[in-house]
């Protein structure tokens, strides 16, 4: 059998059935006038989708096109910048992580530098005043910055 | 009979309202001309804002179905101009909208596919005006074991007539299901799928799953589109901007019959404006192409998929807004958006809550004016926006997504996950899974499980309730004839030929 990315996908769904159905299986429902209860739904839905995967492990389609090694790197690149960007959302407030992520977000998309910075700024500045003065939406403005601002 | 639309007009025609009508077709107009922002992403993306506006739940529904009916509008323009749809719904525009930008008469195109836009729109309104509350005078008769069977129907529907691979479909929905069931389960109380943790237990929220799915993995989609080097990214010249009045005639017959035709395929639960695209724009070749102009900037080839993809995004309000089924995965997202108003969509919403039906009835029509009037003097406009860069486009989306997101709970849980749902629809997307079935799951899945377990409970268990009535029994066959033909009917075919 070849390996194909419908394959490897398949055999995951088929996982997930299982997992889904174990878990089903596992709800403890201590008292209930409903007859069909919680659990017979999660497991008609863990068997069509064990049913519809397998199809898949049988007749996979064509593979797709995969990112290469330097796309990869970027995809990468880019889903660590959002991770930075709501790992200090809070802590260093709205301005300043929506600058370093726009910033980080331009350069990935291949804008020189003077332009990721300048959009950045004004990116961070002018929307953090259009949410919060306009739309009354409370963001975190990062208590360190208060005195510059 | 049409107290309803009287009624709505009086609600839509409110100061707040038709503020929100031009703001919606505006921005949806906007959102659509951005390349790679389809309808579906643009309400994605826009929806908390609605939220945070605090809006009476027929403003909010008359401003997201603005920018709805805008970015089917907005998406032509990429279509045209770049060769590059920028939604589903808009491939078919690339066929002749392209050739003829390239001809000189970029801006005719725009204009035709206006127009061909508004008449389309135009047909699919007044056919909701007049079917819906029909049809949602035979739904009063549906009990849970009626819906229960309705809804297998729209999904058999969704996976024959949905994306290429009805098996992906298929699975793409069941997720999407699943991923409906996590939280409280309601009927009893239990824990399900929560894995201990409390920000789980009222599910997945409906605004971090679809800003992941849709804006998230578009950031992902488009940091690949960006690395490939597929269009210039150069406009073409508009040359005049204003269509004639004899173009416009001579593809009357064209717009006319297409925007029947999208009316009807937007009516079908789960079938949206690509199919409809498709099947119009198919049945004009045949029908008018005689000297095999097609393909080669035909006017007629332009307005038949624009009138069209219009019409279907009206029609398929007519099941959302009558049975509480959507017609596609943008009024799926609309319908999540009404239940977070604690509205269930359904036959009773027009005797119930007529100033939302009738409002936003009332606001498809003043929408649709609007975006002609927006459309035909501003095509120059809109077609700058395709050449805002991308590195200014997605901070822009990553921004609106975080706080979006944020602004529902304050809370930084809910933005990881909006991150892992959109690695997982990108994963789905790069393995050639469309994403509307599985929000068309996500969002139909709890509604499915209350009606099974309500046909039940009343049978007593009993699992023939699910047939029994004539209405049921006949969705059952219709979706079971659905699943079988395309595969039974080529290979009868194939037989009897075989024999010849």
């Amino acid at each position: 059998m070849k390996l194909a990315a419908d394959r490897v996908l398949g055999l995951c769904l088929i996982g997930l059935a299982a997992f889904v159905a174990v878990q089903a299986a596992r709800l403890h429902v201590p008292f209930s006038y409903d007859p069909v209860g919680p659990k017979a739904f999660p497991l008609i839905l863990a068997i069509l989708l064990a049913a519809l995967s397998l199809v898949l492990v049988l007749k996979p389609g064509s593979n797709g096109h995969w990112p290469d090694r330097s796309l990869a790197v970027k995809l990468l690149a880019v889903l660590a910048a959002l991770l930075v960007y709501a790992l200090l959302f809070t802590r260093l407030g709205f301005i300043a992580t929506s600058l370093l992520t726009t910033v980080a977000l331009a350069r990935a998309f291949a804008a020189p530098w003077g332009k990721a910075l300048l959009t950045g700024v004004l990116m961070a500045v002018g929307s953090y005043y259009v949410f919060t003065a306009g739309l009354g939406i409370s963001l975190p403005s990062g208590d360190w910055l208060r005195p510059l601002l | 009979m049409f107290d309803f639309l009287i009624q709505g007009f009086g609600v839509a025609l409110s100061p707040l309202n038709l503020g929100l009508a031009f703001l919606g077709a505006l921005l949806g107009t906007l959102f659509g001309a951005l390349p790679g922002i389809g309808p579906i992403n643009g309400i994605a993306i826009l929806m908390p804002l609605a939220y945070t506006l605090g809006l009476p739940a027929e403003s909010a529904l008359i401003l997201l179905a603005g920018i709805y009916t805008g970015a089917e509008y907005g998406g032509r323009m990429s279509s045209i101009l770049l060769n590059v749809p920028g939604d589903a719904g808009a491939v078919m525009t690339t066929l002749d909208g392209h050739p003829l930008a390239k001809q000189g008469l970029a801006g005719p195109a725009l204009g035709l596919s206006a127009v061909s836009s508004f008449v389309g729109a135009t047909i699919a309104i007044l056919g909701l005006t007049l079917f819906a509350p029909l049809l949602a005078e035979v739904a009063v008769m549906f009990g849970p074991a009626e819906f229960f069977a309705l809804m297998v129907f729209a999904f058999a529907s969704m996976s024959v007539m949905m994306g290429k691979d009805p098996i992906k479909t298929a699975i793409g929905a069941v997720l999407g299901v699943l991923i409906g069931t996590v939280g409280v389960d309601s009927g009893t109380g239990v824990l399900r799928y929560t894995f201990g943790m409390a920000e789980l237990y009222d599910g997945i929220d409906f605004v971090v799953m679809i800003i992941g799915l849709f804006a998230i993995s578009e950031i992902l989609l488009m940091l690949e589109h960006a690395n490939r080097k597929d269009s210039s990214g150069d406009i073409p010249p508009l040359g005049r901007v204003f269509v004639t009045l004899k173009e416009v005639l001579f593809c009357k017959g064209a717009m006319l019959r297409s925007g029947l035709i999208g009316f009807i395929i937007g009516v079908l639960p789960g079938t949206g404006a690509s199919v409809a695209g498709a099947v119009s724009y198919t049945t004009e070749k045949r029908l008018s192409d005689k000297e095999g102009t097609f393909g080669n900037g035909d006017m007629r080839g332009l307005a038949a998929p624009e009138s069209a993809n219009n019409a279907a995004a009206a029609g398929s309000f007519v099941p959302m807004l009558t049975l509480g089924i959507p017609g596609s995965g943008t009024t799926a997202v609309l319908l999540g958006a009404l239940m977070l108003y604690n509205i269930t969509p359904g036959p009773m919403m027009f005797s119930e809550r007529p100033e939302v039906a009738g409002g936003l009835i009332a606001s498809l029509y003043i929408g649709n004016l609007v975006l002609l009037a927006l459309n035909l003097p501003l095509a120059g406009v809109f077609a700058r926006v395709l050449t805002i860069p991308r590195w200014v486009l997605v901070p822009g989306i990553a921004i609106l997504a975080f706080v979006g997101v944020y602004q529902l709970h304050s809370d930084l849980t809910a933005i990881y996950l909006m991150l892992v749902i959109g690695v997982f629809g990108y994963l789905l997307r790069k393995l050639g899974f469309s994403l509307a079935p599985v929000i068309l799951g996500y969002v139909l899945g709890g509604l499915m499980e209350q009606n099974l377990r309500r046909a039940l409970s009343i049978s007593g268990g009993e699992v023939e309730i699910l047939w029994r009535s004539g209405i049921s029994l006949g969705l059952w066959i219709a979706a079971a004839a659905l699943l079988v033909l395309p595969w039974l009917l080529p290979r009868l075919v194939k037989a009897r030929l075989g024999r010849a």
